[in-house]
């Protein structure tokens, strides 16, 4: 049962975009329970809104980032507690082969975390399959800075796995 | 010709289409701009592998729709309730009440969903000085009575809150100082926008008929209202306030500081201390929300602070010789800091740790 405040698309737009919005914040979380956590408030707030539809899309995914980001500043003691519960089979049975090792997911969370707020989402979004020309008008940036915002977000997030890289 | 931007080359790294063939034909024949493009895909790759872990990977094929949809409604269908609850006609008041003076509550009530914790009302007898919180299980907030549920109240001035373009502007529009801010927190970044809602006001009168007749609904008789209680009227001011906002786009604000004249209320016809008694001395108030706010200090000069027990948590602690309350949700996802100062409340709040809040707050500086 849905309230009628809620925008009357909000099934048919969810049920399109849910598994990307999850899937950008995952990018950011590292952990699958925690990223459906933020596509459930995402999608909250998206239901009482009035975005345009034909905007939904890009609307979810940035909103997505900046919460999964959100949640990295603040979620620090959960984050630990969902490593220390082994994560929930968000991996999956073949950890092994996972190319980023919890250690590393760690690692690159708090990488993230220290990144300026637009170098990360910028990176989050286009990784996650957006366009220049989306992730451009998502944090009103010219097309051509994206790339240059994308790269230094690359060149930092790279610098910054490398000085907290364990010393083996 | 001049070398492609370090960003040119990373475009070419995934939407060569996107670069201009002026810049594709000079990188093709550039070692410097090849070297710079190898570079460039090189980090490309390492971030890519480093975002892109299995379970991001995998989601798109293996997640549950139809779960997390059952699951979304039934989160819209809860917070439908909740608005309704606080939405209805002659609630306004309380919604009017609570936007511009503790708009850290509606970002509370939006971070952590405690939109009836937030919207419980507080008694209407006050000439703020300090913030106390009272906290009780979110079932008993949810039954604490509306100021219309014992009478009538009519708005007599709507809240109105706007944006506005700048800090002088919302000085100007409000009379109040806009704080400078020290250091923003790691993640907050940019400008503030800046909101600014005017004085707002109502005026409430007494009914005994309506006070009967809500508390029989409830299964509760009413006491005996004091003689001159019915058809007492009390006036009730608060505003006007500004708030500076910290979004940049997201939908969920990284961190607001707001202050705002804190509320006051005059009672026109039995002494404040009477009717308060009354009130909280109802069956319909929960005993241990009367309690709490019972044990206030009396002279009506202590604005409670409704929380959720389960969602909230408070600390006491201390901005600038002030006592502050701090409080912070109980999953880690929020916090905020709220005081009185001659008269005006501020917070500041966000998607913050308790520490980070009480240093924004204690290095505001604020020009009288």
């Amino acid at each position: 049962m849905v309230s009628r405040s809620v925008r009357a698309d909000l099934e048919e737009v969810f049920r399109a975009t849910y598994p990307r919005v999850v899937a950008v914040a995952a990018r950011v979380l590292g952990s699958r329970e925690g990223a459906e956590d933020v596509a459930q408030e995402v999608f909250l707030t998206f239901g009482r809104s009035s975005v345009p539809a034909g905007e939904a899309s890009r609307w979810l995914a940035v909103a997505a980032a900046h919460t999964a980001l959100n949640h990295l500043r603040s979620g620090r003691r959960r984050a630990s507690r969902e490593e220390a519960a082994g994560d929930g089979g968000a991996v999956g049975p073949d950890v092994a082969d996972a190319v980023v090792t919890l250690d590393e997911r760690r690692r690159v969370r708090a990488a993230l975390a220290r990144l300026p707020r637009r170098q990360a989402v910028a990176l989050v979004l286009r990784h996650s399959g957006l366009s220049y020309a989306e992730v451009a008008a998502a944090l009103d940036l010219s097309p051509g800075s994206v790339g240059t915002t994308v790269r230094r977000a690359e060149s930092a997030l790279r610098e910054e796995l490398n000085r907290h890289a364990p010393s083996d | 010709m001049r070398h492609p931007t370090d960003g040119t080359l990373r475009r070419l790294v995934d939407e060569p289409q996107g670069v201009a063939d002026a810049d594709r034909e000079h990188v093709a024949g550039c070692p410097a701009c090849l070297s710079g493009l190898a570079a460039a895909e090189r980090d490309a790759a390492a971030a890519g592998a480093a975002l892109d872990v299995r379970a991001a990977l995998d989601i798109e094929d293996t997640t549950d729709v139809d779960a997390a949809w059952r699951r979304l409604s039934s989160a819209v269908a809860a917070d439908g309730h909740r608005r309704a609850a606080t939405t209805t006609p002659g609630r306004r008041w309380r919604t009017a009440l609570r936007s511009p003076l503790v708009a850290v509550i509606g970002v509370a009530a939006l971070v952590t969903g405690a939109g009836a914790a937030a919207a419980a009302d507080w008694l209407p007898f006050f000439h703020a000085e300090k913030i106390a919180p009272v906290t009780a299980p979110q079932a008993d907030l949810i039954k604490l009575p509306e100021l219309d549920d014992f009478g009538e109240l009519k708005v007599t001035e709507e809240i109105r809150v706007r944006p506005v373009e700048s800090a002088a502007a919302a000085a100007k529009a409000t009379g109040l100082s806009v704080p400078a801010v020290g250091e923003l927190p790691r993640g907050v970044t940019g400008t503030p926008s800046y909101h600014i809602g005017q004085r707002t006001s109502a005026l409430f009168t007494f009914s005994a008929d309506k006070a009967a007749k809500f508390s029989a609904d409830r299964g509760e008789p009413l006491p005996p209202p004091p003689p001159g209680l019915d058809g007492s009227q009390f006036r009730l001011n608060a505003g006007p306030g500004l708030a500076m906002v910290w979004a940049e786009g997201r939908p969920v604000p990284a961190m607001v500081v707001v202050r705002a004249v804190a509320p006051t209320a005059y009672s026109s016809g039995i002494p404040f201390e009477t009717a308060r008694d009354y009130l909280l001395s109802l069956p319909v108030i929960p005993d241990d929300v009367a309690a709490q706010l019972r044990g206030f200090s009396g002279d009506g000069t202590t604005l409670p602070l409704f929380m959720s027990a389960e969602r909230l948590k408070s600390a006491a602690a201390d901005v600038g010789g002030h006592p502050a309350t701090v409080f912070s949700s109980r999953d880690g996802t929020m916090a905020g800091v709220v005081w009185v100062d001659g008269g005006v409340v501020t917070a500041v709040a966000g998607s913050l740790s308790a520490d980070e809040v009480l240093s924004v707050a204690r290095g505001l500086r604020v020009d009288r």
